[in-house]
């Protein structure tokens, strides 16, 4: 059975998904608003403001503020992470699907050559959403005076980047396995610590400065490409060097990896999809023992939520979040109102003041937008069940209004530490009235989030999986009703009719997107 | 006969797409169906008599010696000694957890076992798993497949995958279809049969291959209507008569009575019980069917 017999099947597939997504209205639906929905902020923003002249000056801003060797030791720390996440990580399994299990697994194909024709199939569609994603964002490209070339092979090489650092992972990974092997006290995991350490190494002024060291470490490397290509404490090094280094650790590291890829990584995707259901140790201290049958409460609507709560606070994740959510806020509380010393907010160069407003707003919408996935994720996360809540005898609308809600909480409670640091860092003029723009958007978000998870089982009759026209959509939908609600704002930030139009641009997007939720649940397979 | 048979009801481009993959020289703007069919005939005969002789399976062709698998703590398989010869179906039944799945997927190579001997066909799973997985065939007790191939894509693929030749799995691609009344699905995208549809395209995946075959079935009725699972068990048997050794897992009684020659009975990871059904029978004089010794090997029969 040869490699590429595989890679042709994979690229097969990739090429059906493709002619599937232009042949089903709702998917080419979803990608153009994806498409179209960047293009047009782009446009909008590039129309607002011109970044020739933050670019031309901004290597000289900030080569007052940071020094050479932060560059190269943010790249290590990129590498370290990468290294020390593989470690715990499943490595070459991770790319493995349930369909792999079925079908490859028992058929006389070597654990490399799957690996290698998965690996394929992540590369094509990397590079595929990388062009789209170029050519959406084509009129900042162009408000920012870069070369479309420059633009690409930056882009390209932070990617090939990050795929040198997935790939040291999954070496990691083959380290713990090892070492498994031969030692069985749990001490062994310390070995990470140095695997971590090892990653950070070259960011060590003598490998940084020692040219040899830099074209051969692939984080040094990326770290001089971005310097010499960006002209921040560029020193007359061409990139082109570093670009081939960059590509030749990447083939190094691949064929390592496809050459520890053993039978071994079966058995590691076995067991890993077995763990995916059971508890976290610490959420199930923290929950108890739940008896549904023993509620108080009759109303649908709060079963529902009590029942999403009591269910997400199975996963592991979970409980972190909502010690993060108390920790952070009372953090930020504390941050604000004592202004420690200890730890001062980062100074912005005079010269980057003038685009503080618009980061600080943009960063308000980014945070919001994070926080919500969990409201697209509250009917992924019932798997099948969703055909069971749907035929239980609950009303829609009570159904799409409890996950509302539970979403719009969940939210709101990680959005409030995000943005109690957001006002710490970014001491604006008029920060608290730009702020509250969270809560808006926060109610906003959370039914986009209810609307695009709610059209899942709509789409593909696997629930669990959230297609990708849908996941990227959902970012972009609502990154443009974020656009439209700031400049609602700045339209009538003078007149009183901003206390009208606000609210009713907010209430009037979340009972649409509330009754597209429910019609896409009525209209389930 | 059977293949000039398959070959007579294949559908022209498919009878097409055949001779140009045997090489024939269509010259001409017009060609009687009949003139293609007799071309392919003679070119597949000439193509056989070059052929070496059949394979035949090593005796036993599925070979389990004292595997034990444990997950972490829990044993989900103990000491496991199980054959299966060629001509003869095994029928693996017990409760759900005793350990029927984990043994099929010790024997195709998904997990290992944590000791004992695993041999398909003669080779050891864990030291020529290639060789030992080009001669199972697998399905799964949740059948899945890559919902962006059509059926058809799927099956060439398998094919493929097990160096069958293109123009043998065209050709029993068809027969297959035709047994399984698969036609009007040939084409479609996977993600979108229904389960047992999804069944059937895995099953004329496996018989592209040619035969005797090694079989491990996983629930293999499952999702099947009475004819599609009539058909599968008829042919189940006449690949058993043809030298082909099954090995089912199932714990649906009825299937594992109609079935299977023997039976290995599982409960919690242990062996509970092996035979014919007479055999199992006089062990039970009390016992009037399968699922009653079943019952009383896994439990008891619930008053």
């Amino acid at each position: 059975m040869s490699t590429f017999k595989l890679m042709r099947n994979e690229v097969r597939m990739l090429f059906n998904q493709f002619k599937l997504a232009i042949k089903t209205p709702s998917m080419l639906l979803f990608y153009g608003l994806t498409f179209f929905g960047i293009l047009f902020v782009s446009s909008v923003i590039s129309s607002f403001v011109s970044f020739a002249p933050l670019l031309s000056n901004l290597a000289s801003l900030l080569e007052d503020t940071i020094s050479r060797g932060m560059i190269f030791a943010a790249t290590a720390v990129l590498s370290a992470s990468s290294v020390v996440s593989g470690y715990f990580g499943l490595g070459p399994a991770a790319l493995l699907t349930i369909e792999d299990e079925s079908l490859m697994m028992s058929a006389p194909v070597k654990p490399h050559q799957m690996f290698l024709s998965r690996y394929l199939r992540r590369i094509i569609r990397k590079i595929s959403f990388l062009a789209i994603g170029i050519l959406s964002v084509f009129p900042l490209l162009t408000s920012a005076s870069l070369f479309f070339f420059a633009a690409v092979s930056l882009l390209s090489i932070v990617t090939i980047f990050l795929e040198i650092n997935y790939l040291l992972g999954a070496l990691s990974s083959y380290v713990r396995f090892r070492l498994s092997l031969r030692v069985k006290h749990r001490v062994r995991h310390l070995v990470v610590i140095g695997l971590g350490a090892l990653a950070l190494l070259p960011a060590h002024p003598w490998l940084v400065s020692n040219l040899v060291a830099v074209y051969i470490i692939p984080s040094n490397a990326i770290a001089l490409f971005l310097t010499e290509s960006t002209g921040l404490f560029a020193q007359g090094i061409n990139p082109i060097y570093s670009m081939i280094f960059i590509f030749i650790g990447f083939a190094i590291c691949l064929l390592l990896t496809a050459n520890i890829t053993g039978y071994n990584y079966f058995e590691s995707f076995s067991a890993s999809k077995g763990r995916e259901e059971t508890e976290g140790r610490f959420s199930k201290i923290i929950r108890g023992d739940i008896d549904f049958s023993q509620s108080r409460f009759n109303d649908p609507m709060i079963w529902i939520m009590i029942k999403d709560f009591w269910s997400r606070l199975r996963s592991p994740m979970q409980i972190w979040k909502y010690i993060y959510a108390i920790v952070g806020t009372v953090f930020v509380l504390y941050l604000n109102i004592v202004r420690p010393l200890w730890f001062p907010p980062v100074p912005v160069p005079t010269g980057l003041e003038f685009a503080l407003v618009p980061a600080f707003i943009l960063m308000v919408i980014l945070f919001v937008q994070m926080a919500s996935v969990t409201s697209m994720l509250s009917f992924v996360d019932e798997r099948d069940n969703i055909y069971l809540l749907k035929v239980s005898p609950f009303h829609s609308r009570d159904i799409i209004l409890s996950k509302y809600l539970l979403s719009l909480f969940e939210i709101v409670i990680t959005v409030i530490p995000a943005c109690g640091f957001l006002i710490y860092f970014i001491h604006i003029e008029g920060y608290l009235s730009l702020i509250t723009l969270a809560a808006p958007l926060s109610i906003i978000f959370a039914a986009t989030g209810s609307a695009v998870g709610a059209y899942v089982p709509v789409m593909t009759n696997d629930p669990q999986t959230l297609p990708v026209p849908l996941a990227f959509s959902f970012p972009i939908i609502n990154l443009g009703l974020g656009a439209i609600l700031v400049f609602l704002v700045a339209m009538f930030a003078e007149s009183i009719l901003v206390l009208i139009i606000l609210p009713v641009y907010t209430l009037s997007l979340v009972c649409i997107f509330l009754a597209f939720s429910t019609r896409a649940l009525n209209n389930y397979k | 006969m059977t293949m000039r048979a398959s070959l007579e009801r294949m559908p022209g481009d498919e009878l097409l797409r055949l001779a140009r993959v045997l090489k024939i020289p269509i010259v001409k703007r017009n060609i009687k169906r009949s003139w293609l069919v007799e071309e392919v005939m003679k070119e597949l005969e000439k193509r056989n008599e070059r052929k070496i002789s059949p394979i035949r399976l090593v005796t036993p062709a599925i070979s389990l010696d004292n595997v034990t698998k444990r997950f972490g703590k829990k044993v989900a398989v103990r000491k496991l000694n199980l054959k299966v010869n060629p001509g003869e179906i095994v029928g693996l039944v017990g409760p759900n957890g005793a350990g029927k799945t984990t043994t099929l997927r010790m024997l195709t190579g998904i997990i290992r076992a944590n000791s004992g001997n695993i041999k398909v066909d003669g080779y050891d799973i864990r030291d020529k798993p290639i060789q030992a997985k080009e001669r199972i065939g697998y399905i799964p007790e949740k059948p899945t497949c890559y919902p962006s191939l059509t059926a058809r894509e799927y099956i060439m693929f398998t094919a493929r995958i097990y160096s069958v030749p293109h123009e043998t799995a065209l050709i029993r691609m068809r027969e297959f279809i035709e047994l399984f009344h698969f036609d009007e699905f040939i084409d479609t995208y996977i993600g979108i049969l229904s389960k047992g549809n999804l069944q059937r395209a895995l099953l004329i995946g496996i018989f592209t291959r040619e035969p005797p075959y090694i079989l491990a079935l996983d629930e293999p009725i499952y999702g099947l209507d009475p004819r599609g699972a009539w058909n599968l068990k008829k042919l189940l048997r006449q690949l058993r008569d043809d030298g082909s050794a099954i090995l089912v897992s199932t714990h649906i009684l009825e299937v594992a009575a109609d079935l299977c020659d023997r039976f290995v009975i599982m409960n919690e990871g242990d062996v509970v019980g092996k035979g014919t059904i007479d055999e199992l029978k006089a062990l039970f004089p009390e016992a009037v069917s399968l699922e009653e010794i079943f019952l009383s090997l896994t439990g008891g029969i619930p008053k």
